[in-house]
């Protein structure tokens, strides 16, 4: 039996801890500077290690380490930053259309981190599944547990939020002015 | 996931669709509706370049911050505490009754078990959408080298006799034939390359070499990096003479990989998981050496 269980413990560390990299990492641009998530990703992990016995193997562990990181991450931040989150309704976004400026090559990891971070966390969330973790509508808003139209206006919004912050740095260089959206024909 | 039909108003509709268009949700036909707009409008390529851009940036930026590398042990010893707390501590009633749920789960799954079901050899859709699901729980970087491996090894007939040497090194071009000797030298007595060429799949050009000992497959399967693709974002599994090796489970296979210069190389099998990383072990030093002198 406990050779049973160590096979156990083997499978679980075989699927999940190849993950811990980009567990970590989106939990560091979910939290901010504000709360370091080593604590969260080792509760993800034990949390997930309890669970273990409701995983099926074979199945998609990775979206589902990252359903476990949501849940933590949220209990986290009700616990201790009680942070309000951000109406669907898009009411605190202005829906001004602009077009892409070039990214300068002067902007720099650091920069574009720290305009990641302006953006609020519900969108930051679907721009790090989808852009960073390359997940599917479909998978993100499994791990979200929101509908794919809410994953799509999410992403919509926060990728326009961040081309925004952008400008506004490529600006304080002297490039790329924003212009009005759809002018071509 | 709409089919549209673009006409009057096409830049609106395809700005509206783009953000689909980069995250490749949108359906095959919707998608060449975009793209055909794009190569006729200077503006709207522009706008998705950049788009693209961005989204390469900053994957790049996330994937760039390093993650303490105690950590992993940290929670691995956390994880083995709480087994032995947990079991040593179970009285007998709990062994017992956790023996019976054991032999009830593996009467289950003996009575359960079914062989999986494979798309026929010609039937493309199917064999794509199999890809998508079996790759699914696996890193992106690693899908890379499933997603070839099934296409181009898995869902094939092979001759009875492998060719001769002398096709393969022409399949394999002038840059790589020389990888044949390398791998041949690396691999564990028995196997032998029964395929060996450069292919494409999902768009991406390989360097493909497939082995064969009685029933069980391996490929070796080589791209050149995209920008911002890296293996080291993941937990390495084994150093292999310095080079780190990476491998995860997708369904029955197993995806190892390493990096050499420009380039990411991969091993892929349904072999057992340590046997899958004993021979991305074994072949790694070699065939780094190699690509990086041909990268250089």
């Amino acid at each position: 039996m406990l050779l049973s269980h160590r096979t156990r413990t083997d499978e679980f560390e075989a699927a999940a801890m190849p993950h811990i990299n980009d567990i970590y990492r989106t939990a560091a641009r979910l939290l901010g500077s504000a709360t370091g998530p080593d604590d969260v990703v080792q509760d993800v992990y034990l949390q997930a290690w309890k669970s273990f016995g409701q995983f099926e193997l074979g199945t998609n562990c990775r979206a589902w380490l990252f359903k476990i990181l949501f849940h933590t991450v949220h209990h986290y931040r009700r616990k201790w930053l009680n942070v309000r989150m951000v109406k669907e309704s898009g009411d605190i976004l202005e829906q001004t259309a602009t077009a892409t400026p070039p990214l300068p090559e002067r902007i720099t990891d650091e920069e574009l981190l720290a305009a990641l971070a302006e953006v609020p966390q519900d969108y930051r969330a679907v721009v790090l599944l989808i852009d960073v973790e390359e997940f599917s509508y479909k998978e993100t808003a499994g791990i979200l547990d929101v509908p794919i139209g809410t994953v799509m206006s999410r992403l919509s919004r926060a990728r326009k939020l961040l081309r925004e912050k952008l400008a506004g740095v490529a600006q304080s260089y002297g490039i790329g002015r924003i212009s009005q959206e759809g002018k071509s024909a | 996931m709409n089919r549209i039909q673009f006409g009057e108003g096409a830049c609106e509709k395809t700005r509206k669709y783009l953000d689909s268009y980069i995250s490749n949700e949108l359906l095959v036909e919707t998608n060449h509706e975009v793209l055909r707009h794009i190569e006729n409008c200077p503006s709207c390529a522009s706008e998705a370049e950049a788009r693209v851009q961005l989204r390469t940036r900053l994957k790049a930026a996330v994937n760039a911050q390093s993650v303490p590398p105690e950590l992993q042990a940290r929670i691995r010893e956390k994880i083995r505490n709480s087994r032995s707390k947990r079991w040593f501590s179970a009285g007998w009633g709990v062994w017992a009754l956790a023996t019976a749920a054991g032999l009830a789960i593996c009467a289950g799954v003996w009575w359960n078990y079914s062989p999986e079901k494979m798309p026929a050899l010609a039937d493309r859709p199917a064999q794509n959408i199999y890809i998508q699901k079996v790759s699914a729980s696996l890193a992106a970087v690693l899908k890379v080298g499933l997603g070839d491996h099934i296409h181009c090894s898995v869902f094939r007939r092979y001759p009875k006799d492998p060719p001769a040497v002398e096709k393969m090194e022409t399949d394999l071009g002038p840059s790589y034939k020389g990888l044949l000797p390398v791998v041949r030298a690396a691999v564990p007595d028995g196997y032998r390359v029964i395929m060996a060429h450069q292919c494409s799949y999902a768009g991406r050009k390989f360097v493909h070499l497939t082995l064969q000992k009685g029933g069980d497959l391996l490929s070796l399967v080589i791209a050149r990096k995209q920008p911002g693709e890296s293996l080291n974002g993941l937990a390495p599994a084994f150093q292999s003479s310095g080079v780190p090796i990476y491998q995860s489970a997708a369904q029955r296979y197993q995806v190892a990989g390493f990096e050499a210069g420009n380039f990411l190389a991969y091993v892929v099998s349904d072999l057992r998981s340590k046997t899958n990383l004993q021979i991305a072990a074994s072949l790694a030093p070699g065939v780094r050496e190699f690509l990086m002198i041909t990268s250089a």
